[in-house]
Order: C-alpha cells, then structure tokens, then sequence
C-alpha cells in the first residue's frame, strides 16, 4: 500500500521500506541527519498509512466509554486524549488518540497502521450500542510538522499560530488551498510541533510547500529514535496484547475510576495486586546497540528482555526499553546481553531526553 | 556511488587495496555505508587474530542493521582501526580512507587476483540493486 505522499518521497530520493504492507520512507538523507533536524529546528513525516476512524452519534458516547479506557462523556469539544483499546485480560489491542470533533455526537480515533484492519474489526464487532462507524483511513492524510521551529514555519505559511492551542488540543482550520484542516497539537517526537489531518487529495500539496518553507523530510527511522529517546512505547514492539497498561507505566492514560470499560477488571486486579514486570527505561554505559530481543541480566539471573532499543543520536550511547521483574529499581545496574558481550547499563525513568518546552 | 579504481572487492561489500609487502587494508563500500545509513558502532577483531577468507573480522551497526565484516583473503589482521570505536561515523564520511578497518598480512598474493576489480564490482552492484 501506498499514502497519497508516496510520490512526493520518491521525488525527494527517500530510501523505501516496508512497513507492516505499506511502502514508507525510512529515511531522506540519513536518520540521524532527520533525527536532529527534529530536535533543533523542524521535520516532517507522512504518518497517513494510520488509520482514522469515525465514530458518531447520540450512542457514541457510551459505546467509546465502554472500549476506551478514557472518560469520554468529559471531554470538550477539540480535545485529544491518548487511550487504549484492551482485551479482556487488560493486554493492549491499539493505543491510539481520540478527537472530540462534537461532544456527544462526533469522534474520531486516529490508530496504528499496522491495527487499523484488526481495530476497525473489532471496534464494529463490540458495536452493541448502534454507534455509527466508518472508516475515513483512505481519504484522510495525516502530516505531522514537529520542532521548536514548526510553529513558526506553520504560522508563516498558512497565517495561524499552533503555539495559540494548548497542547493535547485540535482545531479545524478553513482554508483556500486544502479545504478544512484539523491542526492538532500533538506528536510522537517530544519536540512540539502539530499534526495535520487533511484530505488525501491535498496533502502533496501541503507535504511540498512545507517543505519549500524549511522543514526537512523525516523517515520512519527518525520517528523511531524521536519516539524512543521519549520513552514513548511503540505497539507492537513495547506494548501488545500481552502487555497491559500497567505494565507499560502507561496509568495515566487508564481511569481506572471509570465504571464498566473492557479490561478494567482485569486492571483493577493487577493494580490491587501489584504487577511482576514493568517497562523500563535502560541507558547503555558502554558501547553498544540494543535491540529488541536482548536478554536483561542482573546477578546472573535473567530479569527480562529488551522491547526497543537504539542508540540515542542526542545523548550519543545505547538506549532501550525493556520489560524488567519487578525486584529490578530504578538506578539499579543491569547487563544487557549484545551477542556475546554483557554490557552494563541503568536503569532510568524515560525520558531519555528533556522533551520541548519543560 | 563511488568505487576507486586501484582497489579489490568482495561479494559482501568489502573492499581490499594492496598497500605495502602483502600488506591489505581492507574496509567496507561505499554502498555498503549507503545500504546501512547512519554507522553506530563499529567492532573489530584483534591484532594477530589469523583468518581464512570469508571469517568475520568485525562488526558494523548502524540504527537499523547490524552487519559483519569478512576477511576478503586468507591472512593474519596485522592492524586494526582503533579511530572507528570512538567515532563510527567516519565509516559514513570516508569509508575508502579513514574509516579503513583492518590491515591483513595476506597468506597467498594469488588470492587476491580471485577478488572483483572496479569494473566487475560496479556490474555486480548493479545487479544486486535490481
């Protein structure tokens, strides 16, 4: 598969690869290149292999109550809330974003692209309630413009400021050029900026003038590095159908007061009775790469294993997320096993790098 | 993609120059710095360590693959990179000069004759981009 960008990529010279199906830029020039672009003055990424689903309504809002971890009749109208879609055992189907477009009436749920086939299956399958959904993944582009510079870039082009929204906070923009566009303050990189929500047709459009106004083109890779010197956990790779909430050290995103959600029993129960493995973060202190699949020693006995792992292009050493027993703490010295050698590392609270702004 | 006339290559992206009394220095492409993107890390066997053609001599990660390098010829690693732990990233600026990897002391000087020259590694790399 293709997103309406794939030409424009092609253009620019990017290298392709394969992405859960869809043919994607990992990098322009070179993911450190992009990586640090991001990080000091501003990129730009073809996110729209990921999946948009609209949800509406008046029996919206219980039946996302009801699968979402959120609390969903709360949220104002042009909020975003990051929330989950668990099993019954708590484990994580999709993370995703939900887009409060009309309190009570209109949702949209913006999920991975490599879920969005599964999500959009079991969505309708868990559709008791008589919510009406529709899958808007191929007619909805999605850019996302992220550094300290892409507000300025943004607002010098099409005339609005994003730095005007609060973060976790979207609005529709009227335009000439690209019709409506949703501006949403969020990203996957902790160096600010916006995502752009727009029509497929138009977003080449879009994807060159921003281009021509200074951002640099950024691939796969670098969304990768960014996401991971975050912290932020990636489905597939730090959370899946396994792993629950918890686990990840994700409870923020999980209201575990909000009655009758699916996998909140579950939930409850693992946070009753305390969890055998959580998420961590490991910072290498010697040479090396993690990555997934690494074994985590701590006295000779294995603790657990790595799930992401890279080495940081701004700290300039190995870091990785893994899922470590519970005994392990945070400052604590574990070795992870890089083929043959045992390397040390500590473990931290991600992280890795100060996001933007705090 | 730059591929110097004076050297020898491997199948595996090596390349191979013949320096000084059977002396080889031998490093990695410049397609093959390409292929990998951003070097991470860079390993290297020991000085004296004795290897038969096709033996890994060392490691390369870049942030998306790791990669092993192999002894194009029959020989002895008379000298290794020492410059390529702290900054592999010169293998991405200069793989042919800077970023060399090793030197070998080459056991049968007939050997290296079986290596592609410039030409033949430049079809060769064609085909495989196909």
């Amino acid at each position: 598969m293709r997103t309406p960008l794939y030409h424009e990529h092609e253009k620019l010279g990017a290298r392709i690869v394969d992405f859960h199906g869809w043919e994607m830029p990992v990098w322009y020039t070179g993911i450190r290149e992009e990586h640090l672009a991001v990080r000091n003055s501003a990129g730009l990424f073809d996110a729209s292999h990921m999946g948009e689903i609209r949800v509406g309504g008046k029996e919206s809002v219980p039946f996302l109550n009801r699968i979402l971890t959120r609390d969903i009749p709360a949220m104002p109208k042009n909020r975003v809330l990051y929330s989950f879609f668990l099993n019954e055992q708590g484990g994580i189907i999709d993370d995703l974003t939900v887009y409060c477009v009309e309190p009570g009436e209109a949702y949209m749920l913006c999920v991975n692209a490599s879920n969005t086939e599964n999500d959009l299956r079991w969505v309708i399958g868990q559709n008791r309630e008589g919510a009406v959904i529709e899958d808007r993944s191929a007619e909805t582009a999605l850019i996302a413009l992220q550094g300290p510079d892409a507000a300025r870039i943004f607002k010098d082009y099409l005339d609005f400021d994003p730095d005007t929204l609060k973060n976790y906070t979207f609005t529709v923009l009227a335009t000439v050029q690209y019709c409506d566009i949703m501006i949403s303050k969020t990203g996957y990189t902790g160096a600010g900026g916006v995502e752009i929500f727009l029509p497929s047709e138009k977003a080449p459009g879009l994807w060159s003038s921003l281009v021509e106004q200074g951002a640099r083109p950024c691939g796969l890779g670098a969304r990768d590095t960014l996401r991971l010197e975050m912290g932020y956990p990636l489905h597939g790779n730090d959370i899946d159908e396994t792993t629950t909430p918890i686990e990840a050290g994700l409870n923020f995103a999980v209201d575990l007061d909000k009655p009758g959600f699916i996998g909140l029993e579950a939930l409850k129960r693992q946070s009753g009775q305390g969890v055998s493995r959580r998420l961590r973060g490991l910072v290498l202190k010697e040479r090396g790469v993690p990555r997934q699949g690494f074994v985590c020693m701590k006295n000779g006995q294995k603790v657990g294993a790595v799930t992401s792992g890279s080495v940081s292009p701004i700290l300039g050493t190995g870091i990785a997320l893994a899922y470590l027993d519970k005994s392990v703490e945070e400052n604590d010295e574990v070795e992870i096993v890089v083929r043959d050698r045992h390397l040390k590392s500590t473990v931290v609270r991600p992280p890795f790098v100060r996001a933007a702004g705090k | 993609m730059e591929i110097p006339e004076q050297l020898y290559y491997t199948e595996d992206h090596e390349w191979g120059e013949m320096v000084e009394d059977g002396m080889m220095r031998v490093g990695i492409t410049d397609y093959a710095q390409h292929e990998l993107g951003d070097i991470v890390f860079v390993e290297l066997v020991e000085v004296g360590t004795v290897v038969a053609k096709g033996d890994p001599i060392g490691t390369v990660e870049s942030v998306k693959a790791v990669s092993e390098i192999y002894a194009p010829v029959d020989g002895e690693v008379f000298k290794v990179n020492g410059a390529l732990t702290d900054t592999p990233e010169l293998v991405n600026q200069d793989c042919y000069g800077e970023a060399w990897m090793v030197v070998l002391k080459v056991n049968d000087p007939a050997q290296v004759d079986t290596l592609m020259d410039a030409r033949a590694y430049q079809a060769y790399v064609e085909a495989e981009a196909k």
